[in-house]
């Protein structure tokens, strides 16, 4: 330390690394801290030891569940869209060298009780009782609509402006009945709540075409890849990449404080007796709660256990979304779980998450409904935690402050948090239109 | 990671350069695989690793070395960075008794982070400075005898050992895979299925996933 540096990160979660990678692509000098002596602050993965004393206090877990490395134990469970933003952005900066890929086995949707596959195919579709025969057929209609709209093509709007007309309006269009809506909006456009349907149209339209497009880029079970040692990895990967092109990097450097001027402006960070200087700094909301507002908060289970999640066909790596209004709540409720075959658990045991946005102070019987699908647990954690939002002007202090991840089921939101951040701290944009096509590869 | 491919054989093996800053391990790699020494000091930018083919045996078989990019310098090495190396060289300069008294933690990083490196040697590098040497060889020897690890000096400027140093443990892991093939674990093989590229073509340099450890 006691340098100068165009740009200081602080918290090494997936956001600031991405970041962090980008800004010493650019050019720019970067300075990367940590609190802690691990790699991905609330996104990173747990080996077996650091579970035990996140959650249980001691450093002792059961010999029988297996090797501590063994495990890489999601802190901010999610799985990649196959053809979002965040392959875009792996794709733009070439990051994949540094990390393998598995397609997720398969996506499950919660309807009347039951656990039911959301389709990945024609055949498939036929065949699931999701809709009645009659149903499917109009639900066909919308889908070859939503498949060949394109936004620039006004041919294919068939005379409605989706800026403007609802999603409610939309779907009615088509005669759709409520069930059927639910499991669009939920199962496919992956919406989290139902407001969705009384705002323009659009979002849902890219969304569900978003879903398609991951289905058919390696025509797995679902749209979802996921890394092999878990997510942890992707932090670390745009780590090195900033490390690659000149970032430096600090691990376990408590009390970074932030220093600011006379006029409020950002002019360094202290951190054991040292100040770096900066023009800028980057950071997670727990660097500086002054400067940020409690927008919400996550409840989370967490589960290890011996065998799949019952009714998914014996999948090794599945999401099964409730739906609020299966529920009667407010959000919806996801389940995610991987595998001994994502090598984020010994041979034969499996990691299971509930998240939800939480409605009240336990989460324990809040998460039930979901806890009670993943049949016998060997193990369960509990966890609930607040979702912060910056409140600060950047152009004022120069502090750009990252958004807490959400419970999302993916990466979406937190993509396009880190491209709006970079564009403000850079006032550039950068263009991740990469050619999927070309990208696009078989099997191995 | 290695790999032993169906039908052709075909081996990618990483190994992992690990030490101290400025001891000199991006200079060993490149000179080991472009046979270039660069004299600017300046801490490591823009080295990635290189994969180099050495034959063995008759077999051709792709050493994917890695280097830490820099990341050492504060002790923010990635556990990412170990996963799946098979093969591990643990660098320290023989002028600097600093480097050399680091080695036991970077054995214990590597130890705790991986337990699937089955060909580690202690490298003490820059043996060109003999004037300022601070480390006699019959330290480092007796330090890699008590860890069991192959033992070597070398000198990337005047290219003293290089070549030999990393032939040395490419064939000792050859040798350990050749054994593990022979009890092969199915378990292992499933590492490879399902598993998705993200880019595509000759350009890409994605290895298939660990089969050993």
């Amino acid at each position: 330390m006691d340098e100068e540096y165009d740009v200081i990160v602080l918290g090494t979660g997936l956001k600031e690394c991405i970041l962090s990678g980008l800004l010493s692509v650019d050019g720019l000098k970067v300075l990367h801290m940590d609190r802690n002596d691990y790699y991905g602050g609330e996104s990173t993965s747990l080996n077996l030891i650091q579970l035990w004393k996140r959650f249980r206090g001691d450093d002792k877990p059961p010999p029988h569940l297996g090797a501590s490395r063994d495990y890489n134990i999601d802190m901010n469970p999610k799985f990649i869209m196959a053809n979002g933003n965040l392959v875009r952005v792996l794709i733009h900066t070439d990051v994949t060298k540094y990390l393998y890929f598995k397609a997720v086995d398969g996506s499950y949707v919660f309807n009347k009780g039951k656990v039911h596959k959301v389709p990945a195919n024609d055949m498939e579709a036929l065949k699931s009782p999701l809709m009645g025969l009659f149903e499917k057929r109009r639900a066909r209609k919308f889908f070859i609509y939503v498949q060949n709209y394109n936004e620039s093509d006004p041919k294919t709007h068939e005379g409605m402006d989706l800026t403007r007309v609802t999603t409610k309006e939309l779907i009615a269009k088509y005669g759709l009945d409520d069930n059927t809506i639910d499991f669009i909006g939920h199962a496919l456009a992956l919406h989290s709540d139902d407001r969705y349907l009384a705002e323009p149209a659009l979002d849902t339209v890219k969304r569900m075409k978003l879903y398609a497009e991951s289905l058919a880029r390696f025509q797995g079970g679902s749209p979802y890849i996921y890394p092999l040692y878990g997510l942890g990895e992707l932090p670390q990967a745009f780590a090195r990449l900033s490390a690659v092109y000149g970032g430096t990097y600090m691990l376990n450097k408590p009390e970074c404080k932030v220093e600011f001027d006379e006029e409020g402006k950002v002019v360094g960070v202290t951190s054991e007796g040292e100040t770096a200087k900066c023009k800028k700094v980057v950071c997670d909301p727990s660097y500086l709660p002054g400067k940020v507002r409690k927008v919400g908060r996550v409840a989370r289970a967490i589960a290890i256990m011996s065998h799949p999640i019952p009714s998914t066909d014996d999948s090794h790596s599945v999401q099964i979304i409730l739906p609020q209004k299966q529920l009667g709540r407010k959000s919806d409720m996801y389940l995610f779980c991987c595998s001994y075959t994502h090598n984020v658990a010994p041979k034969g045991k499996f990691i299971a998450f509930v998240s939800t946005e939480a409605e009240t102070d336990q989460p324990a019987i809040e998460l039930k409904p979901g806890i009670d699908l993943l049949g016998p647990v060997d193990e369960i954690f509990f966890d609930i935690y607040d979702r912060y939002e910056p409140v600060n002007e950047p152009t004022l202090d120069n502090c750009f402050i990252s958004t807490s991840y959400d419970a999302t089921t993916h990466f979406e939101s937190t993509v396009d948090d880190v491209l709006n951040m970079y564009t403000l701290i850079t006032g550039k944009v950068i263009d991740l239109s990469v050619d999927l096509s070309a990208a696009s590869a078989a099997e191995e | 990671m290695a790999e032993n491919g169906e039908g052709g054989e075909e081996y990618l093996f990483k190994i992992v350069l690990i030490g101290d800053s400025a001891v000199g391990k991006s200079n060993l790699l490149s000179r080991f695989a472009r046979n270039e020494f660069d004299s600017n000091s300046k801490a490591t930018i823009g080295v990635e690793f290189q994969t180099q083919l050495v034959e063995i045996d008759g077999k051709e078989i792709k050493a994917q070395i890695w280097d830490t990019a820099g990341q050492e310098r504060f002790r923010a090495v990635t556990s990412a960075y170990y996963r799946g190396a098979v093969g591990a060289l643990v660098v320290y300069d023989i002028s600097r008794r600093g480097t050399f008294d680091s080695i036991k933690r970077w054995l214990q990083e590597l130890t705790t982070q991986n337990d699937s490196t089955v060909a580690r040697m202690l490298v003490g590098n820059k043996c060109d400075l003999e004037n300022i040497r601070e480390v006699s060889t019959e330290e480092g020897k007796s330090l890699a005898e008590e860890e069991g690890l192959f033992f070597m000096e070398t000198s990337a400027l005047d290219a003293t050992n290089v070549q030999t140093a990393f032939e040395i443990v490419i064939r000792e892991i050859y040798n350990n895979i050749s054994r593990k093939v022979l009890n092969s674990d199915s378990y292992k093989a499933e590492l490879s299925v399902n598993r998705v590229s993200l880019v595509n073509g000759a350009g890409s340099k994605q290895g298939p996933s660990c089969c050993s450890r």
